[in-house]
């Protein structure tokens, strides 16, 4: 009795599995109230304004007419939202791809020499800043002093290129920028996916001489699947938000080539301090990314719906 | 020997020649000596922050040599005002690239914040800065402040730089850096006598050579030289110019020919911009600046001024338009010598030929949210920087002061290679700026966009692409109540 009541009443309070759980939540739940909670619910509201910081003028409530500029609005933002559609599909796609092939060869190759150092150079690109990976290739791909045009100039013969002011290349120059960096994430989460599949039933499916493709889909593919969809949906949400590796490299341009979404929310808000239009495109885009991620774990959940 | 009679006493005081000017000199001495002590003693009971430390910052353009010789020459402000004033200043330098630099500002001042306590602004932005009331507006300061009182060097100093709304005499900003464009060419390629000899066989004509030579030459005349130049299989072109969608690098690059062939880009009195940007003028000289493209080295679409600076250092282009304000990175070491700096070519023929480049360069603005001594600081500062020396100093370091004073001096243009065409850019009529509206970065981010878009080929109707950008700043500024019209039905229809 002494030695219960002799504990600090914080310990007590532990004793309780609820108030404990409460407890270890609290700070996490605080932060997350005062830098994600209060800021959505902010941005929720300054988006029924009408309010520029350059303005000199109070925010002025206007309804939904931000939302209905928005929606009528000439600038090309169906256009953005096209071209952000495809570089998330393209992107991630070719990104999925790649990192799964580059993740079987390097789960079969356990036993290779240097595959430490190999794997560490493969996952470099990912761990860069994505605005130094911007500048360099901006340099890399320059028509006049850069490398690859000089590469494809002294292998191939071929005139300069210039990939970044090209309307036709320059989408898909940014793109394979974007794949040299991305892919090795999936690689990662490929390898992770691999290592959770039991290896008693790698075994006995190898025993059982099941064919690689059927072992794929039934053994690997039923435990990995998770974790990989988990990759995916993480780089389509990352890729959804692309703004920092396209303003060094092409700040949208040529014309409106390589402009997506994030940088006309970049420009309105912090170019033009367009806070109200911003914060409804802001809101818009929170949609689509929540209908995205709905969409993922629905897709991911539908087998075990079916079997439940 | 030197005889004094005391008043009154009728006896003879007698006091040694050379005593009297051991004590005369003596005096002298103590009164040379300590006299900057007995100033500072004054100064420290007239001035406010006598004996007190303090420390400023300055918010300025990275990479851009004017903007940082505020802070390299502050020492010598920390020296004035030490033995003027008796107080001691330190300033620290924090700088964003020009794209960045008002988001940086910006962001700062809306928080009321005394951060940046000066800023070096673009001279599109005074009225962004200025209308939220975020910076101090300098019509009393200058009125109290006998040196800030200059006589500017020409009228478009004081458009661009200093007053906001356009046309009034609300004075927001004093010039830091004065800039215009020019032309740099390669004086060592026209001296080349197997140039100069293949020149004259394939056009009939010599090589200009003077800055006199290109004064007087029109595009048409400046075209065969940069045609003759362009020798892409040698890996050298004849001209540079810039195209880049960033920031306002190809608005500034069109303007000159948008101009400099009569046209207009709005109506600062109405904010009309409908009808006056989009003509088929305006879209033929579009056609016109995206043509030259065809003699800049590949690439040139994304070419900025850091660019243009590389290809031609390197070798790459016998001549850019390029801004003033860069020439001590456009003429490096290995170029002394080899450079001419000259006014761009004139647009047209004949007597009718004329140039309207755009104006660059930067005003001082002052934080309105300094406390008492940093505005005291702030002002001590701007009248240290037009004092005569300063400004001479400053030319000498590579800036470039816009007071009359300093420009009129007979060794202004020996000073630097481009000080010339600087100052005779800088008279009135030969270069202008674009809006000072609150809404410019809107304004010229579509701007930009259709620029880009056309000489990239994204879009391949000029005036289609001038439809667009009119149709979309009109709606910006009549959603800002400063154009009177709406856009016209016939917007709707624009894409670009």
């Amino acid at each position: 009795m002494s030695a219960i009541t002799s504990r600090p009443r914080l310990a007590r309070l532990f004793d309780d599995r609820r108030m404990m759980v409460l407890t270890l939540l609290a700070p996490v739940m605080l932060f997350f109230i005062v830098f994600n909670t209060i800021p959505t619910l902010w941005l929720l509201g300054l988006s029924f304004y009408n309010f520029s910081l350059t303005s000199g003028m109070p925010p002025e409530f206007i309804g939904v007419r931000n939302f209905v500029q928005i929606f009528h609005s000439r600038n090309g933002i169906w256009l953005d939202l096209s071209r952000t559609f495809t570089f998330v599909v393209c992107g991630v796609g070719i990104q999925t791809v790649l990192g799964a092939a580059l993740g079987f060869l390097f789960w079969g190759s356990r036993d290779m020499p240097g595959r430490r150092i190999a794997l560490t150079m493969l996952f470099a690109p990912m761990v860069l800043t994505p605005v130094a990976t911007g500048t360099f290739f901006r340099f890399i791909y320059d028509p006049t002093f850069g490398v690859l045009n000089a590469m494809s100039h002294g292998l191939f013969g071929t005139g300069p290129i210039d990939f970044l002011g090209n309307p036709s290349l320059a989408f898909w120059a940014v793109l394979a920028v974007d794949c040299w960096m991305w892919t090795p994430f999936m690689t990662l989460m490929t390898l992770a996916a691999l290592g959770s599949v039991p290896k008693a039933e790698l075994e006995a499916a190898e025993i059982d001489r099941v064919p690689f493709v059927r072992r794929l889909s039934l053994v690997i593919w039923h435990h990995g699947k998770f974790i990989l969809m988990l990759g995916i949906l993480l780089r389509t949400i990352d890729s959804f938000k692309t703004l920092d590796l396209i303003i060094p490299m092409t700040k949208g341009g040529p014309g409106q080539q390589t402009r997506l979404v994030a940088m006309e929310v970049n420009k309105q808000a912090f170019e033009s301090f367009n806070m109200g239009w911003s914060s409804a495109y802001s809101v818009l885009l929170l949609l689509i990314s929540i209908a995205m991620t709905s969409v993922f774990i629905y897709v991911l959940n539908l087998r075990r719906r079916r079997e439940g | 020997m030197t005889v004094f009679k005391s008043p009154g006493s009728g006896s003879k005081f007698v006091l040694p020649r050379r005593s009297l000017l051991k004590g005369g000199a003596a005096l002298g001495m103590s009164t040379a000596l300590g006299a900057p002590f007995i100033n500072r003693l004054f100064a420290a009971e007239e001035h406010p922050l006598a004996g007190q430390s303090i420390e400023m910052n300055i918010l300025g353009i990275a990479g851009w040599v004017p903007s940082s010789l505020g802070v390299k020459m502050s020492p010598l402000f920390a020296d004035y005002v030490k033995e003027k004033y008796g107080y001691t200043v330190s300033f620290a330098f924090a700088e964003a690239p020009f794209s960045d630099l008002f988001q940086k500002a910006a962001t700062s001042l809306a928080t009321k914040s005394q951060e940046y306590n000066i800023i070096i602004s673009d001279s599109q932005w005074l009225g962004a800065l200025a209308k939220p009331g975020w910076i101090l507006k300098l019509n009393d300061v200058i009125a109290k402040n006998p040196a800030l009182q200059l006589d500017w060097y020409s009228q478009t100093v004081v458009d661009t730089y200093m007053t906001y709304p356009d046309g009034t005499k609300d004075i927001w900003g004093l010039p830091q850096e004065g800039d215009v464009e020019a032309l740099y060419v390669r004086k060592d390629w026209l001296d080349d006598p197997k140039e100069k000899e293949a020149f004259q066989a394939k056009y009939g004509k010599p090589l200009p050579q003077t800055f006199e030579d290109f004064d007087a030459l029109t595009m048409d005349e400046f075209e065969k030289i940069a045609e003759f130049f362009t020798r892409p299989d040698e890996q050298r072109w004849g001209f540079a110019q810039q195209y880049s969608r960033v920031y306002d690098f190809a608005t500034c690059a069109f303007n000159n020919y948008l101009w400099s062939r009569g046209g207009e880009i709005w109506d600062p009195a109405t904010g009309q911009i409908e009808g006056i940007l989009n003509t088929q003028q305006n879209a033929d000289s579009l056609q016109a600046f995206k043509d030259w493209l065809k003699y800049c080295p590949p690439g040139a679409t994304n070419f900025g001024i850091a660019e243009g600076i590389d290809v031609f250092t390197q070798g790459k282009v016998f001549s850019t338009i390029q801004w003033a304000a860069v020439g001590s990175a456009m003429i490096t070491d290995e170029l002394k010598g080899k450079v001419l700096v000259v006014p761009p070519p004139k647009h047209g023929t004949g007597d009718a030929a004329k140039r309207i480049c755009s104006m660059g360069g930067q005003p001082w603005v002052i934080n309105a949210f300094n406390d008492e001594k940093k505005m005291r600081v702030a002002i001590d500062f701007m009248n240290w920087w037009y004092q005569p020396d300063t400004a001479v100093e400053f030319a000498k370091r590579g800036g470039n002061p816009c007071d009359k004073a300093t420009l009129s001096r007979d060794d202004f243009n020996s000073i630097n290679p481009w000080n010339q065409t600087y100052k005779f850019m800088l008279e009135e009529g030969r270069s202008r700026d674009f809006w000072h509206d609150p809404k410019y970065s809107e304004m010229l981010a579509i701007q930009q966009e259709g620029y880009s878009s056309f000489v990239t080929g994204q879009s391949s109707d000029p005036k289609a692409v001038l439809d667009y950008i009119a149709c979309a700043q009109q709606q910006i500024l009549n959603d800002e109540g400063v154009a009177k019209t709406a856009p016209s039905d016939a917007c709707a229809a624009t894409s670009l």
